[in-house]
């Protein structure tokens, strides 16, 4: 067998999933190796809770395959359930409940016998550092501790891929560092990683692979390089000047240089002209030298560089043109 | 109109179904009483005896409808509000705290005075009928609706200013209403006749029920109600007065911003204590619920433990305080008997024991059974079990024993009472056998009939709510129907009714007076066996729908 379908952990193919007229999920076909952190973007709507519902088990594709290490996510029944650690956006709070308990019961469901409970439920509250809250009352629990929590309870039955969805979700900055943390250690233990967010600078900065779906199509996949190359291929300028009333020489200088597909983008506000671009360095230095030419008072000239955020809002905006 | 609470309250339930269909439930039902006994010939009844034969069942009918419906809005209103995070919002506007529990409490009272309104035709015409005067029946009757109405959303409302969660805040009202409606009696028809002090704080206490009152208006015969008759009814007004001044007083007191200040539980355990306090507590406690719990064992279905973990009373220190006083009470009501206490017979003693264990299993049954399922759905956690490698049938099991295992407890306290029983009168044991096959089938129909409807319905609080109301239509509502047995309803149709009530076979297996004549063993158990069998398809079902992949 080659190495590299060795090392896919999640594959997906042509995954379908329809509620009677309504297409959830069309033709989804992704992969992820093993120790792969992947980030699944998109807006509310768009078909990711569908996708990990069908990972999980909690839902049948209408058509297509999910296969989490080789195992059929439709028909794998219990060892899907023991391949997988699932953390939905709600947390499912018990009342009266300590984290000890809460844990021994989860550790309980997925089977663990007595003995090693309590060993592993130590290891566990250790990894999401969560140690010190052990005999809190779940329902107590701020929201950045509980998700603390919800990652130790999925690692108790040390599933091989983790599918986390919204983890950051309501987390103050301190938390959502943690959390990032926690997660690429996570990752550096072999685990693989599904994560969903809306927070996307904070997946950009722990996701080697990117799945970008709206309307239930998948937009873009690669890893985030390749994904962030194809969606924005035009590098971003700024050009910043001392004072907004020389905006329109600097206007019509750069007009005169730009190819017609280059838009310029003028904020008097903040006395900044930003233009999308593919020329070269030298051709760019023309430009700072037609503009100092001109008279025009240059504070700064420099490259914006693009993020995950603009590669999505890319992909949205063409979904949207599209629609 | 100028409170905005009370308008948003009072036109949302006004414009719901819900109370569009209580209304001509409580219309339909009321006339048809009053249709059984219209007359049907043209021959003058001189004594009106037809009228005072509806006038009764009416009045008991809609009180029981007054139990039911009063408490359900005002027990969940506060602590929604304060879980959705809108009383944060209406504490903050200049309202102020006086509005908001006026605007709760008058949008309840209008409702519910607009439903008891819905029964005037019937009872106009039962006055049409005869033999009922309005200044002495009718008005003083309705008077008591509306101080009942007042007193239980007072209660209501007071109560959903402490609780956490509706479901729990529905159940400690409906346990509260049951306690001012019921148990305030107790200890007035153990002492009556006695003269002593006791006596006569336990017949002061007799007037927070509107029951005495009730009879006084409706002219029914109870001996042991007798020392409250004569003013019953305005002892009731007043009672009631004074108690919803009261709880209005203390629930407008915690209606202030100090009401959302509370700290978060730091969760202290038992071995973070010191070692005197650790003492302290193990003699205190025989459980102690704050030590750190051992693993749950193997071969023990871990939803049960679940269940039993989260309960506040679910824990084993409460579960041993409920059995110890289920316990002292079933054998001191049989002491009492025995030693000549109060004159009453075995029997009696046993349909106070059969009632005391029913109201027992109708306050914990629901209170247990309506979370498992639309609780565990609401709060997310069926999501998580549903991701775990446990079978449905573990899961159900595992939710229901952790009920059924709480009322046998229950059911198995008050054995002593019974071993008692049968010691003093042996030839009883056949009988007393047999009401406990009907206590356990009760039980049985409790639990079942409530996890189905929890099962189907996705919020604990509606669950809730409508456990109670289909078990006290099962349970008490047909035991109504026999109390007006003769008057309307003829002997044939009270035992078809009290079919449907296997807590009725045990009062008739005893004897207890008027059931002496029912005929309702074994065919009541075979059909409170078959409703448990719907109920536990309709569960097993749901719980299989809810446990597939979508």
């Amino acid at each position: 067998m080659p190495q590299v379908e060795a090392e896919t952990v999640v594959e997906t193919n042509a995954l379908t999933k329809r509620y009677g007229e309504f297409v959830a999920l069309d033709n989804l076909s992704i992969r992820v190796k093993r120790g792969q952190i992947l980030g699944f973007i998109g807006p509310n709507g768009a078909g990711k809770t569908t996708t990990i519902k069908i990972l999980v088990g909690l839902s049948r594709p209408t058509s297509g395959t999910a296969k989490i290490a080789g195992v059929d996510c439709a028909t794998g029944g219990k060892n899907i359930k023991k391949l997988v650690g699932y953390m939905p956006d709600k947390f499912g709070s018990y009342d009266n409940m300590r984290v000890r308990e809460y844990l021994d019961f989860f550790g309980a469901a997925y089977g663990l016998p007595r003995s090693k409970r309590k060993k592993r439920i130590d290891e566990v509250l250790e990894i999401a550092q969560a140690t010190y809250m052990q005999d809190r009352f779940v329902e107590s629990l701020s929201h950045g501790m509980q998700q603390r929590v919800g990652i130790a309870r999925i690692m108790l039955h040390d599933p091989e891929v983790l599918i986390l969805d919204e983890p950051a979700n309501g987390l103050d900055p301190q938390a959502r560092i943690e959390m990032r943390t926690m997660l690429l250690r996570l990752a550096a233990q072999g685990k693989t990683l599904i994560v969903t967010s809306h927070i996307l600078p904070e997946l950009s900065r722990i996701c080697d692979t990117v799945a970008i779906v709206t309307g239930g199509k998948l937009r873009a996949f690669g890893s985030l390089d390749q994904v962030m190359k194809d969606l924005c291929p035009l590098r971003s300028y700024e050009i910043q000047l001392t004072e907004s009333s020389q905006l329109k020489r600097a206007s019509e200088v750069l007009k005169g240089w730009c190819l017609p597909e280059e838009k310029l983008d003028v904020s008097e506000a903040e006395a900044v002209i930003r233009f999308p671009t593919q020329r070269t360095e030298k051709e760019l230095a023309d430009a700072l030298k037609l503009l100092v030419q001109a008279g025009v008072a240059v504070v700064q000239f420099r490259e914006v560089a693009s993020d995950l955020e603009d590669a999505f809002l890319r992909v949205a905006r063409e979904t949207m043109s599209v629609a | 109109m100028d409170n905005p609470v009370l308008r948003r309250e009072l036109l949302d339930r006004l414009r719901s179904g819900k109370t569009l269909a209580s209304l001509i439930a409580v219309a339909i039902v009321t006339s048809g009483i009053v249709l059984l006994r219209w007359p049907a010939s043209a021959t003058v009844d001189l004594v009106s005896r037809g009228s005072a034969e509806v006038f009764q069942p009416l009045a008991w009918g809609i009180a029981a409808a007054i139990v039911m419906l009063v408490p359900a809005f005002p027990a969940t209103s506060i602590v929604r509000e304060r879980q959705r995070g809108t009383l944060a919002l209406l504490l903050h506007s200049p309202i102020g705290p006086f509005s908001i529990w006026i605007g709760k409490f008058l949008g309840n009272i209008v409702l519910m005075g607009v439903l008891i309104a819905a029964s005037i035709p019937a009872m106009a015409a039962c006055y049409s009928m005869g033999g009922t005067s309005l200044t002495q029946h009718i008005v003083p009757l309705y008077l008591i609706f509306m101080m009942m109405a007042i007193m239980y959303t007072s209660v209501g409302l007071l109560i959903s200013s402490y609780q956490t969660s509706p479901d729990a805040s529905l159940r400690w009202t409906y346990g509260a209403i049951i306690g001012l409606a019921a148990l305030s009696l107790a200890p007035n028809v153990v002492l009556t006749g006695k003269g002593s002090m006791m006596a006569t704080v336990a017949e002061y206490l007799s007037y927070l029920s509107p029951v005495p009152a009730i009879y006084q208006l409706t002219g029914s015969n109870d001996i042991s109600l007798q020392s409250v008759r004569s003013t019953a009814t305005s002892g009731f007004l007043m009672a009631a007065a004074l108690v919803s001044l009261g709880m209005a007083c203390v629930t407008l007191y915690r209606l202030q911003p100090k009401l959302l200040d509370v700290s978060k539980s730091a969760g202290k355990v038992t071995e973070q204590r010191s070692t005197g306090a650790q003492w302290l507590r193990r003699l205190t406690f025989l459980v102690d619920p704050d030590r750190r719990k051992s693993g749950i064992p193997p071969l023990v279905n871990p939803v049960m433990v679940k269940e039993f973990r989260t309960r506040k009373f679910g824990r084993l220190h409460w579960l041993l305080r409920l059995i110890a006083v289920c316990a002292v009470i079933s054998l001191g009501l049989t002491y009492v008997a025995s030693s000549g206490t109060v004159s009453w017979g075995v029997e009696r003693i046993a349909a106070v024991m059969v009632l005391l264990q029913l109201s027992l299993l109708l306050l914990l049954g629901p209170s247990l059974a309506s979370g498992l399922i639309a609780g565990e759905v609401e709060s997310g956690g069926w999501q998580l079990l549903r991701v775990t490698p446990m079978s449905p049938r573990k899961i159900l099991v595992g939710k229901l024993m952790s009920v059924v295992w709480t009322m046998l407890l229950v059911l198995m306290a008050t054995l002593p009472g019974y071993v008692v029983m049968v010691y003093i009168q042996p030839a009883l044991e056949t009988q007393v056998l047999r009401v406990l096959i009907s206590l356990g089938i009760s039980a049985l129909m409790v639990v079942l009939v409530t996890a189905a409807i929890s099962s189907v319905v996705n919020k604990t609080a509606v669950a809730t709510a409508t456990s109670y109301g289909v078990l006290f239509a099962l349970f008490a509502g047909t035991l109504l129907v026999w109390l007006a047995r003769g008057k309307p309803f003829g002997k044939q149709f009270v035992e078809s009714v009290l079919m449907f009530n296997p807590a009725a076979v045990a009062l008739a297996e005893m004897r207890v007076p008027g059931m002496e004549d029912l005929n309702l063993t074994p065919f009541a158990w075979y059909i409170a066996l078959i409703i448990c069998g719907v109920s536990a398809i309709v569960l097993s079902m749901r719980v299989w729908r809810l446990t597939c992949p979508d």
